[in-house]
């Protein structure tokens, strides 16, 4: 199969999918002269005009509420936003707008909209580098989906576009240039709320997220070497969420770790322990391991960055500690 | 303005006028079930700007009172569904009456913060476009809300991308107790229009005719495809901005002053006095307001409340 970079997989989705609605529209900061900051959109604009695509002001209120207005008229508009952390600079319209128009107006109107968030750090510091799904997690009415590879990206963002909600994107910076295979075809979906499991393995489940995956991968790889058998699952939808995989494997396994790109507390990580809980205490041998963040904000400093994220080392001393 | 239209006008604004106060004397009495901020002042502003729409135009109403819905053509006896959380209204109890809906007539809600209309007119605004409709949307906010970050936003990007957008700033004079000179730094808000570089105008709100042609100029020009425009009524807020509101903020002398300017008693006699408006006509247009109204209070009286477990409903679609 052909292999292509996460970042051309997410623009072959948006071209399909503008090709397939003419509903379908694109705009944000900079995301058509310049094809978006980290060129994704490149090229777009040529393709579908400057009604269907377009560079906007600096106003993440005006984008994330325009796109509510645009979607409940009849819209799917796509909006990118330049970096996930701006999803807090549009916080009113992205968890009071997007997720809850339709609940408070009793469901008299669907809202297809998709908000494009670039994560995860790069040594651009506190507010350039955030993966903040797990803020939104706790925001009823919006779906979340984080792409962990190119074939994901995307079926995930297709789903997304063809989905009559308002879906947060998160597409991580750090997976733009990675490649692999994605199918050739206008209509393979990704359908939201369905976990991969994207190593199988029988001592341990390992829960990775995002640009977490390729590293739990990494760390699976080098415990196998070692006699462990390491089950990575990705669950790719934050919402919904499918807690059959994780409780399933679990019930196998007895064991697991999640590992996330944010902070700890009230993370990912904390919902899937809460689940377990409630739902499978008794198939746990030993208790769950987070391995995300402490809850300090995300620094500039290369030395700095690198002492508070979660790596591939991390990942693995701390299943290390449970199969131990 | 013809003659049919301002009585249309006169009928409207009398019928929401009617509407509030039994509203009112529902809540003191413990009978509405719910809550909401009155609009009696500001009648011919909401009526007469509505007028200069289209059926299939869009609307964002603002918070303050209910001539919006009756001036669009809402039954009376779904907003007192709303208001009550009862069935049979337009959001099935999940919104009250600040979040009346109606997408067959363009009626698209209301933020529940202030100023989360703006972004959303644009929107609507960026879909006509997109569409090649020749649609237009009326979007209404208060003076005090035109202090929020999102009016600047909303009304840069429909300049500059040409959006259909029509902003209507109901000046009263006062947001809940802060009088407008305390917090905004211009005394028209029109004059903010400079800002955008679109076409602002203030007008007598409580003059219908006023409002009406400013309106209809400002959406013809929109339709036309030449942009967004900001207009201003002024107007006054001559009950509470709840009912109760002890209302010590304001010293009872401005309020009588303004109540020599109610727009209600002001347009009787502009059209008594050229022969449009009769004692018959006015007579058949109270008792027909008092028909309707106590028609609807019944309807509301007679719905179910939503069940309980359709809390969990309408989350997504």
């Amino acid at each position: 199969m052909r292999k292509i970079t996460y970042a051309e997989a997410i623009r072959e989705a948006l071209i399909e999918e503008m090709r397939r609605d003419p509903s379908v529209i694109l705009y944000g900061e900079d995301v058509a002269n310049f094809g978006g900051i980290f060129r994704v959109s490149a090229g777009l604009k040529d393709m579908f005009g400057d009604e269907r695509v377009f560079d906007s002001p600096i106003s993440e209120n005006a984008l994330v509420g325009g796109g509510v207005g645009a979607a409940l008229t009849g819209l799917r508009p796509v909006v990118e936003l330049q970096f996930a952390d701006f999803l807090f600079t549009a916080g009113d319209e992205v968890v009071l707008k997007a997720g809850m128009w339709r609940y408070g107006h009793g469901g008299a109107y669907a809202i297809p909209l998709v908000v494009r968030c670039p994560s995860g750090a790069t040594g651009v510091g506190p507010e350039h580098g955030q993966c903040p799904e797990a803020f939104f997690m706790h925001a009823p009415g919006l779906k979340i989906v984080s792409p962990s590879n190119p074939a994901d990206a995307k079926g995930l963002l297709k789903s997304a576009i063809r989905d009559n909600n308002p879906v947060l994107y998160f597409e991580h910076k750090l997976l733009y240039a990675t490649r692999g295979e994605v199918p050739e075809g206008e209509d393979v979906l990704v359908p939201l709320g369905k976990a991969a499991i994207a190593r199988e393995g029988d001592d341990l489940t390992l829960v990775a997220i995002s640009a977490m995956v390729p590293k739990a991968l990494k760390a699976a790889k080098r415990l196998a070497a070692e006699g462990h058998s390491v089950e990575v699952i990705d669950p790719r939808s934050l919402v919904p969420f499918d807690r059959e995989t994780i409780i399933e494997s679990v019930k196998k396994t007895g064991k697991i770790v999640v590992a996330e790109e944010s902070y700890k507390t009230l993370g990912v990580g904390a919902e899937i322990g809460a689940m377990l809980m409630e739902q499978a205490l008794e198939y746990l041998d030993r208790p769950l391991r987070r391995v995300a963040i402490p809850d300090v904000p995300i620094p500039t400093a290369a030395v700095l960055e690198a002492f508070v994220l979660p790596n591939e080392e991390k990942i693995y001393q701390a299943c290390r500690e449970l199969l131990a | 303005m013809d003659k049919k239209l301002k009585l249309e006008i006169y009928r409207k604004m009398l019928l929401s006028r009617r509407l509030e106060e039994r509203i009112a004397e529902l809540i003191k009495a413990g009978q509405a079930g719910g809550f909401m901020h009155p609009g009696v002042g500001q009648e011919a502003l909401q009526v007469a700007a509505i007028a200069a729409l289209r059926p299939d135009d869009y609307l964002l109403y603002a918070h303050r009172g209910v001539a919006y819905w009756v001036a669009r053509g809402i039954p009376i006896e779904k907003i007192l569904c709303d208001l009550a959380g009862k069935e049979g209204g337009t959001n099935h109890g999940k919104g009250g009456v600040m979040r009346v809906v109606y997408p067959q007539l363009g009626v698209l809600g209301e933020s529940g913060t202030l100023g989360g209309c703006f972004p959303i007119a644009a929107g609507a605004g960026l879909s006509i476009r997109v569409k090649g409709e020749d649609k237009v949307v009326l979007c209404f906010f208060g003076d005090g809300t035109s202090n929020r970050g999102t009016f600047h936003e909303a009304l840069n990007l429909c300049a500059v991308r040409k959006l259909p957008v029509v902003f209507l700033c109901e000046n009263n004079g006062w947001a809940v107790s802060t009088p407008t000179e305390k917090s905004t730094a211009v005394k028209d808000i029109a004059m903010r229009a400079a800002g955008y570089n679109v076409p602002g105008k203030t007008v007598d709100g409580n003059d219908p005719e006023a409002v009406y042609d400013a309106v209809k100029e400002a959406v013809d020009r929109a339709r036309q495809g030449n942009g967004p425009s900001l207009l201003e009524g002024k107007t006054y807020r001559l009950w509470g901005h709840w009912v109760g509101d002890p209302e010590d903020y304001r010293s009872r002398e401005e309020v009588e002053k303004h109540w020599r300017s109610d727009p209600l008693p002001r347009f009787e006699e502009k059209l008594a006095g050229e022969k449009i408006l009769t004692e018959k006509i006015k007579a058949e247009f109270e008792a027909e307001a008092m028909a309707t109204i106590d028609r609807a209070v019944e309807f509301s009286r007679s719905q179910p409340h939503p069940k309980p477990e359709s809390a969990l409903d309408d989350v997504f679609a």
